[in-house]
């Protein structure tokens, strides 16, 4: 109260007794649900080279009639601590645009990132949105940014991460990958990692490019990520956005796992899949070890020859002995395994008689990965990696 | 002081029946006998300055103002505090280090960035023979001015003086007070009463007999930090069994979480240990601030969430360095930030307690570095105590 500086506050009668105290600040204590009931919105991620019509598709959503409130948050430094503009559309199409305000420096110790925070206060701001796209830069590698978006339940986010979709180029996205990065002169390419990490591929430009071309840039892209999903478009144009861009569910789901026979096709990044056998509490502890050594380390363990490797993706389906199921999640360093959500509702699933791990990573062609797990699970591998 | 002189001067005889039924005007050069009306200032503090007018008051107000103490207030009375906690400003000025302690790289930057912290954000170190060396002693060196601090606490004592004891001590020992301007904060050391969960600013006002004060303290010697804090007890009316249940649960939390580290431990798995403990008992864990590497760097990889279902990534090594720090409430886990930017408050106002020790993996288990010492003050009130208050801990 700087007045107290430059005015002088009332003279007070002295005889009339004592001062009137300020009435004490309403606290109004808002409270938040406790556990799990907040509703979450989702964020989908969206990468794609320069021209591969990211800037189409995004005008396209934020155009297109679908009443709901979208927030299209642009990300120019492949960073989400730079996030800096967002553009809103209501369900009636009025644009909006906002300047996020991310708090600058680090408060020490905090488990939320500065973008999710900005991104929370932007909603208490301006009402929730139905739906967040983040749309990164060309050269942005997905996978440093999902894993600041896949929270922990226990932070009580009001978002959560739906996916990963990646647009390209269906007209030069082969030579894109043959061709390796012009810079680095590495056969590993931002391309690859892009469609390595995505959970929706959008295939646009098909309208410059013969049956047979499409069919040779499917053939690449599952070579690469054998779990996405491959949409097909023409200039940015999507039949509907549920389930293919929005709703996607990509890290609290686990549906197809049909990883076909490792590709040739490319020797940089494949998809690969091992069997698991039925798990109880001790083998489902050394699963988790070979996970672990996996991400953790970027190492194959091996009975000879452990090999440098790097996970970018991973997907799974484990059963125990009783039938229930449980469910594998990974991005990069970060996984996790839960029980599968139909079980908690009693749905009868159709009993497996295996577990299933898919692994979308680099440095994996020509290793035994089935000879790496099952050494770790009945021979001595967990032991030796123990506590590396 | 013009009244003063106003009074001095006057012929005593002339003013006596005067003064004894209407005092004279503190107005500059006024003099005039004044009414019934009062600086409100000054008779909030016990002291009578009269005045003739309103008008006399607003001209002499530049002066008179002067002779009133800087007053202790609340920089924001429109925020929402969820508790009876009010920030008492002014902050004291800042203190200073001698240039001849060696300082953080923060220490000079305008908004207290480490850039060595920003540079390595892949890597959890491992320590070699030299480094585990520069932790012990600087360890030790925390756990010392924890303890004279936590010697300091007692009802009447504002955590301002708290700050200089800590800061003083700091420089005795040739260290740097690590949190002093990081990320800008603008003191020596983290006092956190009551609903304050953690990060709470030194200022004006007294500790109350009743009070919990958390006290985290970390040492920057010989280029590395050593944290610690500890929740202590703030007079006999402190020990009722809420807060006894909240202390000592937090204390054990600390405790039960140290027991499993070892090598080979993931990082995981310290929250799944503390929330078991804590919701046992009805108390909720803060989840917003984890536990963190400490060595050369002040907070570095790994990140231990001290909640549970956490993917955490890692897990222990022999000769890796970090702290872990459960912060307990005794309502629901949520918190909320007061708009210093610092002082970390839990949403509902219920009260919340935080324990903090740095630890060494060892070849098969750990060393604490922060250890209490023999007579560390604190610690767990007695038998006696708990006994008084029916408080049995049967799930330890």
């Amino acid at each position: 109260m700087e007045d107290d500086d430059e005015m002088p506050p009332s003279l007070v009668v002295a005889d009339d007794g004592e001062l009137q105290q300020p009435a004490a600040p309403q606290t109004d204590v808002a409270m938040y649900p406790e556990d799990e009931n907040i509703q979450k919105v989702p964020i989908t991620i969206v990468t794609g080279y320069l021209g591969a019509g990211k800037s189409t598709l995004m005008n396209y959503i934020l155009t297109a009639q679908h009443n709901k409130k979208i927030a299209v948050i642009l990300n120019e430094f492949g960073d989400s601590a730079d996030i800096e503009k967002s553009l809103t559309v209501s369900g009636d199409g009025a644009l909006v645009e906002e300047w996020l305000e991310v708090a600058n420096g680090c408060i020490c110790c905090t488990v939320k990132d500065n973008g999710v925070q900005a991104i929370e206060n932007l909603m208490e701001k301006k009402g929730k949105f139905d739906y967040i796209l983040l749309e990164t830069t060309g050269l942005a590698d997905p996978g440093n940014i999902a894993p600041m978006f896949w929270l922990d339940d226990g932070v009580g986010s009001t978002i959560y991460l739906d996916g990963i979709v990646t647009l390209v180029d269906a007209s030069n996205i082969v030579r894109t990958l043959d061709e390796g990065d012009p810079e680095t002169k590495k056969e590993l390419t931002t391309a690859h990692l892009q469609i390595s990490h995505a959970d929706v591929v959008v295939l646009n430009k098909r309208d410059l490019i013969s049956d047979e071309q499409l069919e040779e840039a499917k053939e690449r892209i599952r070579a690469i990520n054998g779990l996405a999903r491959i949409i097909v478009t023409e200039r940015g144009k999507v039949d509907k956005l549920d389930g293919w861009l929005l709703d996607i569910n990509a890290y609290s789901t686990v549906t197809e796992l049909k990883a076909g026979p490792p590709s040739k096709l490319d020797k940089s990044i494949a998809t690969y899949n091992v069997t698991v056998p039925l798990v109880d509490e001790k083998l489902l502890s050394h699963v988790e070890r070979w996970i672990q050594v996996l991400l953790w380390d970027g190492k194959l363990p091996a009975k000879e020859g452990v090999k440098e490797v790097q996970i970018h993706r991973l997907k799974g389906r484990l059963q125990d002995q009783s039938g229930k199921k449980l469910l594998v999640q990974g991005v990069r360093e970060v996984y996790e395994i839960v029980d599968s959500p139909k079980q908690k509702e009693g749905v009868e699933e159709e009993s497996a008689s295996t577990g299933k791990l898919v692994l979308i990573g680099k440095g994996l062609e020509g290793v035994d990965l089935q000879g790496s797990i099952d050494w770790f699970l009945h021979g001595n591998g967990v032991d030796e990696w123990a506590s590396q | 002081m013009t009244n003063d002189e106003v009074k001095v001067d006057a012929p005593q005889d002339e003013v006596k029946e005067v003064t004894k039924e209407v005092p004279l005007c503190s107005g500059i050069d006024c003099g005039k006998p004044a009414g019934k009306l009062q600086c409100p200032t000054c008779l909030k503090l016990g002291k009578a300055s009269f005045f003739c007018s309103q008008d006399c008051f607003k001209k002499s107000w530049v002066e008179h103002k002067r002779a009133h103490p800087t007053p202790i207030k609340n920089p924001f009375p429109n925020f929402n505090f969820t508790g009876k906690l009010r920030p008492a400003y002014p902050l004291s000025a800042k203190r200073e280090v001698p240039a001849s302690i060696p300082r953080p790289d923060y220490a000079d930057h305008p908004q207290g960035v480490s850039q060595s912290e920003v540079n390595e954000k892949t890597t959890v170190a491992i320590l070699n023979e030299k480094d585990i060396e520069g932790m012990r002693k600087v360890c030790r060196l925390a756990r010392e001015v924890l303890d004279i601090a936590a010697a300091a606490v007692r009802p009447g004592i504002t955590t301002d003086e708290i700050d200089r004891i800590v800061h003083e001590a700091c420089i005795e020992r040739d260290s740097y007070p690590s949190p002093l301007n990081y990320s800008g904060f603008p003191k020596s050391v983290c006092t956190s009463i009551n609903e304050v969960i953690c990060h709470g600013i030194p200022d004006q006002r007294p500790l109350e007999d009743g009070d919990i004060i958390n006290i985290d303290v970390t040492l920057y010697h010989g280029g590395y930090h050593g944290d610690i804090n500890e929740t202590y007890y703030v007079g006999p009316k402190s020990y009722t069994k809420e807060n006894v249940w909240l202390v000592e649960t937090a204390r054990q939390c600390l405790d039960k979480a140290i027991s499993i580290v070892k090598p080979g431990m993931p990082f995981r798995e310290p929250g799944n240990v503390i929330e078991k403990l804590a919701k046992g008992r009805k108390l909720g864990v803060v989840r917003t601030y984890c536990g963190h590497g400490v060595h050369k760097l002040f907070h570095c990889l790994p990140n231990i969430p001290h909640y549970a279902r956490n993917k955490a990534v890692g897990i222990a090594k022999e000769g890796q360095t970090f702290s872990i720090e459960p912060m307990i409430n005794g309502g629901g886990w949520r918190d909320h930030t007061w708009p210093d930017g610092w002082t970390s408050s839990t949403l509902d106002g219920s009260y919340s307690s935080q324990f903090e020790h740095t630890m060494l993996v060892t070849k098969d288990g750990v060393e604490v570095l922060t250890a209490r010492l023999p007579n560390s003050p604190g610690g767990p009130p007695s038998q006696e105590i708990l006994d008084n208050l029916g408080i049995k801990f049967n799930d330890l």
